[in-house]
């Protein structure tokens, strides 16, 4: 059989069951001829491969099933987990018993907000820092690059003035803008607290895919608290600051109630 | 050998589009339309929730809601009730929780006057030319509303971008945690729009005696308004630059002007009050 030959019966043997058997000169074609074994064995694998894609989109539970107890086995998950992580689970459409707490939490956020906001402490004159005069740069605000828009004034790292009692926004009351190293958000991310924890646990279980989304915005809006809040503790009598930290809260109010509207 | 090489080539050319054409045949399949209609009263409330999928809303019949929704598999359903005046549509689930497959898009014609709540995670969502009550929520669809007028407007979203076009005599209010929003021709007694890391950005006159108020966190506030608008100004940011291009008469206010970081004042009648105000963010007043 010559190589022509054996092209004129390949389709012959995509559609053959396998291990179906052929002329013996088809064979020994292919045992004498590289070129046209490495043709048939691809066709074989791609024909092979092709039968199984059509069948399944995607691989059927038992696969995760088997994946999910190797890695209980291999202690990579814990034995504790009843079902496989990896299968998703459909959800509910209403209330469940897990999510429940997200409501309450979402009002203790912003009740939360409220009593930090409401709570104005008595305006007391900041410690002086007497040594170094010296403001040393340590960040510009990189998102400031329009250039019709000057960027804003460097971050410095220590207080070279002493923060005034009266009132900020008397008008009286001289705010040294170059001075707002503390209002800077801290490059050492704090833990999550356990409200956090609970509900980055909440919607990891039942929205596995939304996980690393939530937890994103749930650092930005806690960052931006922080970030505010440093702010108030060194100008308590900031009003607009006030007020930003409100609103902050509400941010972050408005993320839980998402959350619970989407896993619900 | 030549040949060989081509058979090679067009053989495997030839399973993949069998292949090919096989999923898409399926999918397509497994596509289905359903139609259902309601007849109503007047301010009938239509609420249409959604995992996955786009809802479509435009004004139709006074008296009747028509709704179109298309399910792209067979792992969904549509739950779907009338309590006299109120209309509740829902995707149900009924297996799995894949983005595709479980999609449903709504397409609605509904009352103009009627009151509409719409969900979706990813959107989107777009509504035009009505005047009822809207409440759309969605972590990240993008929500488009245009052409609406004397009702109030709640707009609620995780990162997906919000536009107002010409919306009229509307209670408007609109939270983005880090979605941009976007208003043009947008007035009203009240227009509230709150972003965290988004940009607000406003192109208007702010009517006239109408209360609004842009809030950020990060992201900037850019308002182009006319050169006869009639409103009093107040912008302050906290840690972000201030700047207008817009001659503004001073005002009286109990707050500290502090240069490029707040400006007041008032023009024309100053019939409407603008508060922009941001924390780190850039603020903008410019003139058309």
């Amino acid at each position: 059989m010559k190589c022509s030959e054996v092209e004129r019966v390949l389709p012959e043997l995509v559609d053959a069951a396998p291990g179906s058997a052929f002329p013996a000169d088809f064979e020994s074609h292919l045992q004498s001829c590289p070129a046209c074994a490495d043709l048939v064995s691809d066709l074989k694998l791609i024909a092979s491969e092709a039968r199984d894609l059509v069948g399944t989109d995607e691989p059927a539970p038992r696969v995760w099933v088997r994946i999910a107890a190797q890695l209980r086995e291999e202690g990579l998950i814990k034995d504790a987990e009843s079902r496989p992580i990896l299968v998703p689970a459909s959800p509910p459409r209403r209330w469940t018993s897990t999510a429940w707490w997200l409501a309450p939490v979402a009002a203790a956020v912003l009740a939360a907000g409220a009593y930090v906001v409401s709570h104005n402490p008595t305006p007391q004159v900041a410690t002086h820092v007497s040594a170094p005069a010296v403001a040393t740069p340590v960040a510009q605000n990189s998102a400031h690059t329009s250039p019709d828009i000057p960027p804003k004034p460097p971050v410095v790292a220590s207080v070279s003035q002493p923060i005034p009692a009266t009132h900020p926004s008397s008008p009286k009351s001289a705010k040294p803008r170059d001075v707002v190293a503390s209002a800077a958000p801290p490059t050492v991310e704090p833990e999550a607290s356990a409200e956090d924890q609970q509900f980055l646990s909440v919607v990891s279980t039942r929205a596995p895919s939304l996980r690393a989304t939530y937890e994103g915005q749930l650092q930005r809006v806690n960052a931006n608290i922080r970030e505010v809040q440093a702010y108030l503790d060194r100008y308590p009598g900031d009003v607009d600051a006030r007020q930003q930290l409100m609103d902050a809260y509400q941010q972050k109010a408005l993320l839980y109630q998402i959350a619970l509207d989407r896993i619900q | 050998m030549a040949g060989l090489q081509q058979a090679r080539i067009d053989y495997t050319t030839t399973v993949a589009t069998v292949v090919l054409v096989t999923c898409l045949s399926a999918a397509t399949l497994a596509q289905t339309k359903k139609e259902y209609s309601y007849t109503v009263g007047a301010r009938a409330n239509i609420s249409v929730e959604t995992q996955y999928g786009a809802i479509s809303v435009k004004p139709g019949n006074p008296n009747q809601v028509l709704v179109t929704a298309t399910l792209m598999s067979d792992n969904v359903e549509v739950d779907q009730q009338q309590n006299g005046n109120r209309i509740e549509i829902a995707s149900h689930l009924l297996r799995g929780n894949q983005q595709q497959t479980s999609r449903i898009d709504y397409e609605l014609l509904i009352p103009p006057d009627a009151n509409i709540n719409l969900r979706s995670s990813n959107g989107p969502l777009s509504v035009e030319r009505l005047q009822g009550d809207l409440t759309l929520e969605g972590s990240d669809a993008v929500v488009d509303i245009r052409n609406v007028e004397n009702g109030h407007v709640h707009v609620r979203t995780m990162r997906g971008p919000i536009t107002l076009t010409d919306v009229r005599n509307g209670h408007v209010e609109i939270d983005s945690i880090g979605g941009d929003i976007l208003m043009k021709s947008v007035t009203g007694p009240l227009v509230q729009a709150r972003s965290s890391s988004g940009r607000i950005f406003y192109d208007g006159d702010f009517g006239s005696e109408g209360d609004y108020k842009f809030t950020t966190h990060t992201g900037d506030i850019e308002a182009l308004v006319p050169a006869d608008v009639s409103a009093a100004f107040r912008a302050h940011s906290v840690l972000g630059r201030v700047r207008h291009d817009f001659p503004l008469q001073p005002r009286h206010s109990r707050f500290r002007e502090e240069a490029g970081r707040s400006f007041f004042g008032t023009s024309g009648q100053a019939a409407s009050e603008v508060l922009l105000r941001s924390f780190s963010g850039r603020i903008r007043l410019k003139q058309r």
